[in-house]
């Protein structure tokens, strides 16, 4: 008997002696990461945000990663340039100009003076053409049209292009850059972690990082020191956004960018005074796409009339919670406002709902109901075919059921299909899938947009892996116009072709555009004030965009 | 000792097979991890760069059968390699600062649910027909066809937001720094309450059930009529001799418990947005980040593996029979 209870007394010990050794670990893992903690508690709270889909953090802050830690390339690092989707205005930043050549081969900026890295070294001209030198050299095929960066001198970079690319502004002058002291000697730069940065950014300083948060804190040697007014950013991991929307919920972050379903219910009402959220409708449009190569999908005249049959109204208020307006027929979203040919938008006719008149056009193309009242094509096969969407895009999914209702109105059979996403995207590369729920391209100008959907340069036959243009439509018309824009470097003239674009995409139906993905954010006003809002669309309240800087270096402290 | 050196050869072939299955499975899979990236990405990557991302990302493209002898040796040489949602992050670094956290989580319910299950198992059998064993295991088992994520989110709302009693999220509070200090201990104990005994509800009520029966069953064997009959002490007849005795089905329980604690609590951890690895190794499937993924199961199927093998040494020592036969 005692040596039972001995024995039990050892495996209580062995327990014990378990759960220290496992306290020791956590902390002899995390304690050597620490950095200076300094007194941010006298300076005031420090910015929270959470990251809703980051269980953890790495503590990995290179922007050429495409999984940096959040903030990487908001906080840290900074660009030439910054493009605002929400008023679409373009902010010069590292680059005070900038001028194209009139053949459109070049591409001049001139630098800020008085910029430095937060290590205190001067910011040049030398530091960008390495960092393009890096990004070419890291993932091949970035800049295709960038055939040399050159340092002209300290505050001087010229872009030498292999064939004009206007829309080559924004995405050069968008890329953030790093320092030439640090980055030139790297042997493998894309396996760098670069654990304590150096940037040009207004929160450089990482400290005390953990797999759950960790803080960014002010550059020494920031350029605008009176525009840095925050303590510090701290940011926060959560995995998914029912954790996100808890802490936002309970006031726990200050701002809050992920969805949260009936926000005004449960987030604004508990603080109305303070509490607010703004969603501009400036996110990639979301389109149902028909894939072409199905012969029951080439008459454009049967792709609008499927068009006409949605209901975008009821797709948006129930199937988007109201959170985003419908589509009109040039396909553009919010962020390309000032393109939009209003002439254009008041004549469209495939895109109001008008049932009736879909089935009128069905008739006219063949698609003759049966008398079940369901249509057969003109081969006699019936009219049916899948909607594919992901299962885990809830919102989408009661899209295309919404979709899918709308149109056994008028005799169409349409069924919902959601396995998972990554089956549904394979379909979608190979071109084997009848017709799905698809994002788009959302850069600057439209120029992207309409190639991924009209071009026959993304058109890949079916079978093909592709990444764009799934739907597999190509236009020579549209080939022209877009080689036009590229080449166009006068803003008057690209709008006049962008014009031309939407004109032919209203008349040729590539896919049926049904709303634009709208650009969550909401944020609490009892610590921080100067958000961005529907009056001051200076920025977006996204945490993840070029804007997010000049949201950061607008905030002010509530004392 | 032949007894061990046979178990250890059963173990050396299921860890070859499960390694093998490891390998397999994600390559059944549709897609590759940088589709999956883009489509995660919607629209935000250029379709262009796709190739080069993928070398970027070492994405072998490789047949099967040319990469799985490097994979073999690799595994054997504890190289596990990078993880690509978490590029250029190693692999044993991204296991490393979770699974800390999730055995802890782990081995807090383990313990608690195994003491306070058999415990109460213990004296259910003993009293039978009390209150404790009439009504105490149905409300338990009751509570333990909660899917465990639905409790995890009940206790939150009402000690986390409405009673404002538990912190909501996190190990330990946001700010802290991690030391042996009285303060930081006391915040994890406080962050682990509501995640551990969420977990603890909802298997207590197996533990309990287990033991009980166990025990009726032991309860009328001969020998413990004979300790009556010499006048022991009800209480030492009840632990040193019966409980003793229904021990055995226990330790496998608690053995192949052990073993599935490396996994993570994934519904727990999301939900209290614990830092372990139970979210992890479901982005790393959704991610289709194969050395992740790979280093991940390989964790799990030593630690199950390894924990039965303990127990199995234990067995030797708990049970004679085994050391017979």
């Amino acid at each position: 008997m005692i040596s039972t209870r001995i024995r039990g007394r050892r495996l209580a010990g062995v327990l014990v002696a378990a759960a220290a050794a496992t306290t020791l670990l956590l902390s002899g893992c995390t304690a050597g990461d620490a950095g200076d903690a300094g007194g941010d508690a006298a300076s005031g709270p420090l910015l929270t945000i959470p990251r809703e889909d980051m269980g953890t953090f790495s503590q990995n802050f290179n922007p050429f990663s495409p999984n940096a830690a959040p903030m990487t390339q908001q906080a840290i690092y900074e660009s030439m340039i910054i493009y605002n989707p929400a008023d679409g205005s373009t902010t010069p930043w590292l680059a005070e100009s900038w001028e194209a050549s009139d053949d459109g081969l070049s591409l001049t900026f001139h630098l800020r003076d008085g910029v430095k890295w937060s290590d205190g070294e001067p910011f040049s001209a030398k530091d960008v053409a390495t960092t393009f030198g890096l990004q070419q050299k890291i993932v091949e095929g970035s800049f295709p049209y960038v055939s040399k960066v050159e340092a002209a001198d300290d505050a001087t970079v010229v872009f030498t292009f292999s064939e004009p690319f206007s829309p080559g502004l924004f995405e050069v002058g968008q890329q953030v850059i790093v320092p030439d002291h640090i980055w030139a000697d790297q042997e493998n730069p894309d396996k760098f972690e670069n654990e304590t940065p150096v940037g040009t950014g207004p929160y450089t300083e990482v400290s005390k990082f953990q797999a759950q948060s960790f803080e960014l804190l002010p550059n020494p040697e920031y350029w605008q020191q009176d525009k840095q007014n925050l303590p510090g950013v701290r940011m926060l991991a959560f995995a998914g956004n029912d954790g996100a929307n808890l802490a936002a919920i309970n006031g726990d972050v200050d701002w809050a960018p992920q969805f949260m379903p009936d926000i005004q219910k449960t987030y604004v009402d508990r603080d109305p005074e303070h509490r607010h959220y703004w969603f501009p409708p400036t996110g990639a449009m979301i389109n149902w796409q028909l894939n072409t190569t199905k012969p029951m999908f080439e008459d454009p005249q049967v792709r609008k009339a499927l068009s006409l049959a949605v209901d975008r109204e009821q797709v948006v208020k129930v199937g988007m919670s109201g959170y985003t307006e419908p589509a009109d027929c040039s396909g553009l979203s919010g962020s390309y406002s000032t393109w939009k040919d209003e002439s254009l938008l008041g004549s469209c006719d495939w895109i109001g709902h008008d049932p009736e008149k879909a089935g009128e056009m069905l008739d006219e193309a063949g698609f003759e109901a049966g008398a079940d009242g369901k249509r057969t094509t003109p081969d006699g096969e019936p009219f049916a075919f899948k909607i594919s969407v992901g299962s885990t895009s809830t919102d989408w999914l009661s899209v295309a059921n919404i979709i899918s209702q709308d149109l056994a109105d008028i005799g169409v059979t349409a069924t919902v299909d959601a396995p998972d996403w990554a089956a549904v995207t394979a379909a979608y590369e190979q071109g084997t899938f009848d017709t799905g729920i698809v994002w788009s391209d959302n850069a600057p100008t439209p120029y992207q947009y309409y190639r991924s959907l009209m071009s026959s340069e993304t058109l890949k036959p079916v079978g093909e892996q592709t990444f764009s243009n799934y739907h597999r439509f190509s236009d020579p018309q549209a080939d022209e116009l877009l080689d036009r824009f590229s080449a166009a470097s006068d803003e008057t003239a690209q709008h006049e072709i962008v014009d031309q674009l939407q004109a032919l995409y209203s008349e040729v139906a590539p896919v049926v555009p049904l709303f634009p993905g709208p650009e969550w954010g909401a944020y609490t006003d009892t610590r921080f004030t100067g958000w961005p809002t529907e009056d001051d669309p200076y920025a977006t309240l996204a945490t993840r965009s070029p804007t997010t800087v000049l949201v950061l270096t607008s905030l002010q402290p509530v004392d | 000792m032949r007894f061990i050196m046979r178990r250890l050869g059963f173990y050396l072939v299921a860890f070859w097979l499960s390694i093998t299955l490891n390998f397999l499975l994600p390559r059944l899979m549709p897609g590759d991890p940088v589709s999956r990236m883009l489509s995660r990405s919607q629209g935000q990557l250029d379709p262009s760069q796709i190739d080069s991302l993928r070398r970027l990302l070492g994405v072998d493209e490789r047949p099967w059968w040319q990469q799985y002898p490097e994979y073999l040796w690799r595994v054997l040489t504890g190289d596990l390699g990078i993880s690509i949602s978490r590029f250029p992050t190693p692999v044993t670094d991204v296991i490393g600062t979770q699974l800390p956290w999730t055995l802890l989580l782990g081995f807090t319910s383990l313990i608690l649910a195994v003491i306070i299950g058999n415990l109460l198992g213990i004296i259910a059998a003993w009293r039978r027909g009390s209150f404790l064993d009439s009504f105490v295991p149905p409300f338990l088992v009751f509570l333990g066809s909660f899917p465990y994520f639905w409790l995890a989110m009940g206790l939150l709302y009402v000690f986390g937001i409405a009673l404002g009693w538990a912190p909501l999220s996190h190990a330990f509070s946001v700010g802290l720094e991690p030391s042996f200090s009285p303060v930081f201990l006391s915040d994890v104990a406080a962050h682990l309450v509501l995640p551990a005994l969420s977990i603890v509800f909802v298997s207590v009520g197996g533990w309990m059930l287990a033991m009980r029966n166990t025990m009726i069953g032991t309860n009328s064997e001969d020998y413990i009529l004979m300790a009556e009959a010499k006048g022991l002490h009800p209480s030492r007849i009840m632990f040193a001799y019966s409980a003793r005795n229904a021990m055995l089905p226990a330790v496998t329980n608690i053995g192949m418990s052990i073993g599935f604690i490396v996994g993570g609590a994934l519904l727990t951890e999301v939900v209290f947005a614990y830092p372990g690895v139970g979210y992890q190794l479901m982005a790393a499937v959704q991610g289709l980040d194969y050395p992740l993924m790979q280093g991940m199961f390989l964790t799990i199927t030593g630690a199950v593996l390894l924990a039965n093998f303990l127990i199995d040494i234990i067995y030797v020592r708990l049970d004679p029979r085994v050391r017979v036969s």
